[in-house]
């Protein structure tokens, strides 16, 4: 009697304890950890993953809230539940299906190419729960008028705004003489939607697009394409190339002897330091945007913090994905680590503050050069000859 | 006897006991629900090509692009135009027969190989086509905006029962189709045409006629279960719908199971959707392509040690218990 007695006060404990130790919000991962993008995926895993570190465990040398003591909210720990969408759609879309349903997972983080960020994104916003994108550029993921989606990295269609700043900053300040501009981009939904929205800004500022040249990712062979660039002879050109693509892009337009006086590209191939080492000494001068680093998990994570405030102030029940949402929606959160200093999302869950600056490679590193007020160094122009 | 019975009564009892399977609570929301739902789909597909490539002996790798067309047509009769996606999956399966008939009949003057390298080539122009064409959003594919839950709009938000019943719908549809075809004139005329084109045109039979009517209706199945697909995954893209890999599933499935046999489709089903999807949800975690490479390792055991699929396994197996039978008695005596 007495050890039955025992083993039910036992039991009671064992519940009651793991109750109290079971404070733990899961967050699932989406990323194209193999395939073709895998490099970037692994990245985006790696640094959500450093974050948590830092969030779960006591890092006092780090000068952030959310280091100095153990989990967020009096405790609680993140648990991340990594999956993986081989960059297609339809996995995205079962997989965001499989975590928040069986996985049970508050929220996802995701999904690196738009392609796969829009129907996961899709599967959130029917569940109704919280799908929180960083490095999916297109513009539309956020024109879709979703409730529970939102976005830290900045758009295409806010780089190309900051291409045009600079692009009239150099014609005024280096007297650069920028009239004319081709676009060249992979056949997928990044490239398009980039170029797309490249050639509404150039319509903007009077540049005219004398050659739109698209072709296909993964390519061994871009000549046709570099000639067609050549032949146009345009001042600047806008590029949308990844990864390996675009030292491809690069050695051929040296083979060709062709550089235009200026050279940006979007998110992507540029800004990986890999490839600016593979390309070495022909790199430089190349220009592009940096809005997506390794970084952007900490800023998405360095945004829960005040999330915390307001629960330990007002809220019993954790993790109403409501609620969440709504504190996502109207609060601007102070981001220190984030090139915009802030973050705030609006009405369509776009972050308003996202910033992303232009760098050129110059003598093998990435120099800042627009906005001047990040700036570490000024723009070579027009780019030095091969 | 015995098995006479199964042959003739095992089709309708399973797809009577799928029928039934939701009134167990078994399907609704999750994971399960999902795999199954993906088996009975890549079942109808491999089915699909079983009919042309096992069946009518041509083996294409152009399956993706009618199961894209009509994955297109469903697509964007909802995303475009606005509408329920009924009229247009079934534009999308008239566009893919049609399309199959005009497209096959060049090809079908190559023989083997050259056939299958040919639709290899389809798939290719199609997708660039696809990629480049702005009607249908290029590049950009064509994302379904947030609908309500009904069966006008053959979608559902988080429960599958509704998807599930489509699936099993679609499966009796294909299979029974099969099933008539094996015992029809047509059956046995394509059957013939693969065997020897020559000593079936020598009969009388006409080869190239059989060939596009069998293509045509393996086409216009493959874009139903296209149309099926973009309902289910709310998107399309060309990568995604009109690709060799999307082609591929429908070779592997079929081959897997056993080519050319009316249960080897659901068998490679059975096998390979399981293990790819949970393979991927559960050793994902491990690390990068851990999962892939398991995958990819049982499908090499499986070629290598038994080619003619799991219908190869199985009845290697009633051979052995036929022999052990017959070997019995005299080894009594």
């Amino acid at each position: 009697m007495k050890r039955t007695l025992l083993a039910v006060v036992a039991i009671v404990l064992l519940i009651a304890g793991a109750g109290a130790q079971d404070k733990v919000i899961k967050i699932g991962t989406l990323f194209p950890l193999t395939g073709s993008v895998a490099t970037a995926g692994q990245r985006c895993q790696a640094a959500v993953e450093t974050i948590v570190d830092i969030i779960n465990g006591i890092y006092p040398d780090l000068d952030l809230p959310i280091a100095k003591k153990a989990g967020l909210l009096n405790g609680y720990k993140i648990e991340l539940i990594k999956a993986d969408h081989q960059g297609k759609p339809d996995v995205a879309k079962s997989e965001a299906e499989r975590l928040y349903e069986q996985e049970g997972v508050f929220a996802v983080i995701g999904s690196y190419n738009s392609s796969a960020s829009k129907p996961a994104s899709a599967v959130a916003e029917r569940l109704q729960k919280i799908f929180m994108c960083g490095a999916s550029s297109s513009a539309a993921l956020t024109e879709r008028g979703l409730q529970y989606f939102f976005r830290l990295a900045p758009t295409d269609r806010i780089e190309n705004v900051e291409f045009a700043h600079w692009i009239e900053e150099l014609n005024k300040v280096k007297a650069a003489g920028i009239k004319t501009a081709a676009v060249i981009y992979e056949n997928t939904e990044f490239g398009k939607h980039a170029a797309d929205e490249a050639k509404v800004v150039s319509a903007k500022m009077g540049v005219k697009i004398v050659a739109d040249v698209p072709f296909t990712p993964g390519a061994t062979n871009l000549n046709s394409e570099i000639q067609k660039l050549k032949a146009a002879r345009p001042d600047a050109l806008f590029a949308a190339v990844l990864g390996a693509d675009y030292s491809l892009m690069i050695r051929t337009m040296k083979q060709s002897a062709w550089k235009p006086k200026m050279a940006i590209n979007y998110c992507g191939g540029y800004q990986d330091p890999k490839i600016a080492e593979q390309m070495g000494k022909d790199g430089w001068g190349f220009m592009g945007s940096a809005g997506y680093t390794p970084e952007f998990g900490s800023r998405f994570m360095k945004a829960v913090a005040p999330v915390e405030k307001y629960y330990k102030a007002k809220v019993g029940v954790p993790f109403d994905t409501e609620k969440v949402a709504q504190v996502l929606r109207t609060t601007t959160f102070d981001s220190p680590l984030s090139m915009g200093g802030k973050v705030q999302f609006g009405p369509d869950g776009q972050n308003i503050k996202a910033a992303s600056v232009i760098s050129q490679l110059q003598n093998g590193s990435y120099v800042t050069v627009y906005p001047y007020e990040f700036k570490d160094g000024d723009p070579i122009f027009p780019m030095p000859n091969w | 006897m015995n098995s006479k019975i199964i042959r003739k009564l095992g089709f309708p009892t399973l797809v009577f006991a799928l029928a039934l399977l939701p009134a167990f609570g078994v399907i609704g929301k999750g994971f399960t629900s999902h795999v199954l739902i993906l088996i009975l789909l890549n079942a109808a597909m491999a089915q699909a090509w079983n009919l042309i490539g096992g069946y009518g002996g041509q083996v294409s790798f152009g399956h993706s692009v009618f199961f894209g067309i009509g994955a297109y047509g469903a697509a964007y009769a909802v995303c475009v135009g606005g509408n329920a996606p009924w009229g247009g999956a079934l534009a999308g399966i008239i566009i893919a027969a049609v399309v199959s008939v005009l497209v096959s009949y060049p090809c079908f003057k190559l023989k083997g190989h050259y056939f299958a390298i040919a639709t290899f080539a389809i798939v290719e122009i199609f997708n660039r086509l696809f990629m480049v064409w702005d009607w249908i959003g290029g590049a950009l594919g064509l994302d379904y905006p947030i609908l309500k839950d009904s069966w006008k709009n053959f979608t559902w938000a988080s429960d599958k029962t509704g998807y599930y019943y489509g699936a099993v719908v679609i499966f009796a549809l294909v299979f029974a189709i099969i099933k008539y075809l094996e015992k029809a004139r047509f059956g046995y005329y394509l059957r013939a045409v693969r065997e020897g084109q020559e000593t079936a045109e020598s009969l009388g039979v006409n080869s190239t006629r059989m060939k596009l009517a069998a293509m045509a209706l393996s086409a216009a199945v493959a874009a139903l279960c296209g149309a099926f697909f973009a309902q289910y995954n709310y998107r399309v893209d060309p990568p995604t719908v009109m690709s060799l890999d999307m082609s591929m599933k429908f070779v592997l499935v079929a081959i897997l199971g056993g080519i050319g046999t009316f249960w080897g489709p659901l068998l490679g089903a059975l096998v390979l959707i399981p293990l790819q999807e949970y393979t991927r949800a559960y050793l994902a975690k491990l690390g990068s392509g851990v999962d892939l490479i398991i995958f990819g390792l049982i499908i090499i055991l499986m070629m290598e040690f038994q080619p003619g699929g799991i219908m190869g396994i199985l009845s290697a197996v009633r051979k052995k218990a036929i022999a052990a039978r017959s070997q019995k008695p005299e080894g009594a005596r």
